[in-house]
């Protein structure tokens, strides 16, 4: 599995491939009224990067959920280069439970392309319509923290070179030992 | 509170117990853990297998299961960011140091977990993974002022199931770009710090927005669940719910 998702990280395309991710949510029963539609769903199902994205960003396993017929492994890569003869209409996918609550989408596809998706419907756990939104909003300090005497046992910082350690303010906890 | 502390991987792992400090037996498997990481998968190291790829003398198709499996994840991850993350240097060369140091201490943990530790920090060069309590309370990270290295920016608490904090910035300062006042100039983090709940969607997720930045700093939070603190170029700062409150910061 694993050297099936390298071979589909190189051969996929970006754009493919992001919308492979937008479609992961929906999971692999996209209601498909012509031909061109499992081929979507195959790309979806074997992208190993939607089974993760839809567990809520969690480490993404290459192990991609076993597509559901033999001839998967080849629709995603032929989802690489989609087909020149696609239909067009818009597809509804089924609704998946996510962290924001339930998730349903509608695919538009033009000509075997994917041209937009949206979200038909998004509610929480009490069936209340919500948007998806984990925004940063501005914050401002409000008090100067020194290492030693913030109550800290840690200090998360980049690290730009080999000996960043040695200036930092981990190193002065360190040495005080507690 | 017992305390250990190595080199490893080019920094600095600082070990916490709550308790006393673990066994001896316990410290050479956490410490072996990083070293296994350290010698497949450090360019520093020009005997690594990742560097013998990097010089063209091991086909990527030839080398071990670890290393494949690794750039597999990688690349996933490449491609849940849209390429804000990337396994690749600019010139083209595999490089997995920023997903291999949080495998590590990931792979470190379990040694920890399998031998009954319950409360500990895990510091490594900038990343802390927790578990437990210190005696009851939550562990504590400062996240480093990237105005002035020497103080903090604020207090994070490691709590429940957010367990994993890290923090990613470029070296360089940008307030040229600011002062130059160029409107064409993106304004662009200098330093973003991520609390997930585990410490390899922390690593890149912080690599990922500083990399991405404000312009892609949005549909990355709406996509991954953490919490996240942004410090811009001009000294702006952001942070989601989770963290507007946290000590030292303020909504504004």
């Amino acid at each position: 599995m694993r050297a099936r998702a390298l071979a589909l990280s190189i051969l996929s395309s970006a754009a493919v491939l992001t919308v492979g991710w937008q479609l992961g949510t929906q999971g692999q029963t996209s209601t498909a009224p012509d031909a061109a539609a499992p081929t979507t769903a195959d790309s979806v199902t074997s992208d190993p990067t939607a089974t993760a994205t839809s567990r809520g960003g969690s480490t993404p396993s290459a192990a991609a959920t076993p597509a559901p017929t033999p001839t998967a492994t080849n629709g995603s890569v032929s989802a690489a280069a989609p087909a020149s003869d696609g239909a067009s209409g818009t597809f509804t996918g089924t609704s998946v439970q996510t962290r924001f609550g339930a998730v349903q989408v509608q695919l538009t596809v033009a000509n075997g392309n994917i041209t937009d998706v949206t979200a038909l419907q998004l509610t929480d756990k009490d069936q209340r319509s919500v948007s998806i939104s984990n925004r940063a909003a501005p914050v401002l300090r409000k008090e100067v923290l020194a290492a030693q005497s913030a109550n800290v046992q840690g200090v998360s910082g980049a690290t730009y070179t080999s000996d960043a350690y040695l200036s930092s303010l981990q190193s002065a906890l360190d040495q005080a030992g507690h | 509170m017992g305390m250990h502390v190595f080199d490893t991987m080019g920094t600095t792992v600082s070990l916490r117990f709550a308790g006393a400090t673990a066994p001896a037996s316990v410290l050479d498997g956490v410490e072996g853990a990083f070293r296994a990481f350290d010698e497949r998968f450090s360019l520093y190291r020009t005997d690594s297998e990742i560097s013998r790829v990097a010089r063209g003398e091991l086909p990527l198709t030839r080398t071990g299961a670890e290393l494949r499996e690794a750039y597999a994840e990688a690349l996933d991850w490449s491609r849940s960011t849209d390429g804000a993350f990337t396994p690749h240097r600019p010139d083209g060369v595999i490089d997995l140091s920023g997903t291999v140091k949080a495998k590590a201490m990931e792979a470190a943990a379990r040694v920890l977990d399998s031998s009954g530790e319950a409360d500990w920090m895990l510091v490594a060069g900038g990343d802390i993974l927790t578990r437990g309590t210190l005696d009851g309370l939550p562990w504590r990270a400062g996240v480093v002022d990237p105005d002035d290295r020497g103080t903090l920016l604020c207090a994070v608490e490691l709590v429940g199931r957010r367990i994993a904090l890290a923090t990613s910035g470029t070296a360089e300062r940008g307030e040229h770009i600011w002062r130059t006042g160029d409107p064409r100039a993106p304004q662009r983090y200098r330093q973003v710090t991520v609390l997930a709940d585990d410490i390899v969607t922390a690593d890149v997720l912080a690599t990922a927005l500083v990399a991405g930045g404000p312009e892609h700093c949005p549909q990355l939070l709406n996509r991954f669940d953490i919490e996240a603190i942004t410090v811009d170029n001009a000294g702006n700062l952001t942070a989601t719910p989770g963290l507007q409150s946290t000590r030292g910061l303020t909504p504004a």
